[in-house]
């Protein structure tokens, strides 16, 4: 871990956390413009943003730009907090700054951007597979997945379908060996050509066949014609 | 009544209808008495199969398969070999156009 990350963890680590009365109180001066009061609500709960980024720190993202995104969630939920309603502010903020952490990991993730209900979807999608299989045993099909989300299953085929990772055809064909020279393209089997063993193999078979043909009587011969249907202009001048 | 078994129960029977154009026996036995060969439907399909079985001998000796006289008519009667020796037949054609 870089060692300025962890003076950042000590120094949040050290600021206390407020009483639900505090909580009130900040959030009463904060609607009346307090700045100071606002910027007190923030880093008090700057640790709650620091443990939702770590949670989501092996998606690909650096942990820095995380804590930043969820940073910038928590002052979003600061800014909207109601203490009306008689929640904790963590309980609001939660979902704030899990939203902005989501937001900015499926944005940097993929080359193919989906709108944020497929990635929501996307999400519960993966999220709900792992309790079903972890409550029974197995995986769901992705009918029962498409009815638990109230989906249909075209739907969820096709957001699956743009979900898939892509791969850049320059890209090295080896990843375990990123300065490999053979690109992915060099490597990609081209199922429009004629496989070239078959074709040596058809070709030696039709030698073969071709020998054996001038073994047949002229009385077979036109048998097998008639029966294969090879016309006698077809076969003009060669040894059938 | 039993379950049909072997070789054509798995792969069925030659059929004219394989090949595009091709004549059924009686048909071939009647064009081949009009030019001087006379037979009947039955000895056409007999010397349709001895032409085969001449192309199989050395397919056979190829894949080393042994080239008795009941391992070739087999094999001459199998309708994916006599497939296979139109297709080629045709490729030859091709090849000569």
């Amino acid at each position: 871990m870089a060692s300025d990350l962890k003076t950042y963890f000590e120094a949040v680590g050290r600021t206390p956390l407020l009483t639900r009365q505090e909580e009130v109180e900040l959030s009463k001066r904060i609607e009346s413009g307090d700045q100071k009061a606002r910027d007190r609500m923030i880093r008090a709960n700057i640790r709650l943003a620091v443990s939702v980024a770590k949670k989501y720190s092996n998606k690909g993202c650096d942990l820095e730009d995380l804590i930043q995104e969820s940073s910038l969630g928590l002052i979003k939920a600061v800014d909207r907090f109601d203490w009306r309603k008689g929640f904790k502010f963590s309980t609001y903020a939660y979902w704030w700054i899990k939203q902005s952490v989501r937001q900015h990991i499926a944005a940097q993730s993929g080359s193919i951007k989906l709108p944020a209900y497929a990635r929501g979807t996307l999400f519960k999608m993966r999220q709900l597979a792992e309790e079903y299989e972890e409550e029974f045993g197995f995986a769901p099909t992705q009918q029962e997945i498409a009815d638990l989300l109230g989906t249909s299953l075209n739907t969820l085929q096709s957001l699956i379908k743009s979900a898939k990772a892509t791969v850049s055809l320059d890209g090295s064909a080896f990843q375990s060996d990123p300065d490999s020279n053979k690109s992915m393209h060099e490597m990609l089997v081209d199922d429009s050509l004629p496989d070239m063993d078959n074709e040596i193999d058809k070709n030696y078979l039709v030698n073969v066949v071709r020998d054996a043909l001038t073994n047949l009587s002229p009385r077979e011969e036109t048998v097998l014609r008639l029966r294969f249907g090879i016309s006698e202009v077809d076969l003009e001048g060669s040894s059938l | 009544m039993p379950m049909p078994k072997g070789f054509k129960a798995e792969n069925g029977y030659a059929t004219t209808k394989q090949f595009a154009g091709g004549d059924d026996y009686r048909s071939i036995a009647e064009k081949m008495t009009k030019d001087g060969y006379k037979m009947n439907h039955a000895t056409a399909r007999n010397v349709f199969l001895s032409a085969l079985q001449k192309i199989a001998k050395p397919v056979h000796n190829i894949h080393n398969i042994p080239t008795t006289g009941d391992k070739l008519l087999k094999t001459a009667k199998d309708p994916r070999f006599q497939i296979g020796v139109a297709e080629i037949l045709n490729t030859i054609n091709l090849r000569k156009k």
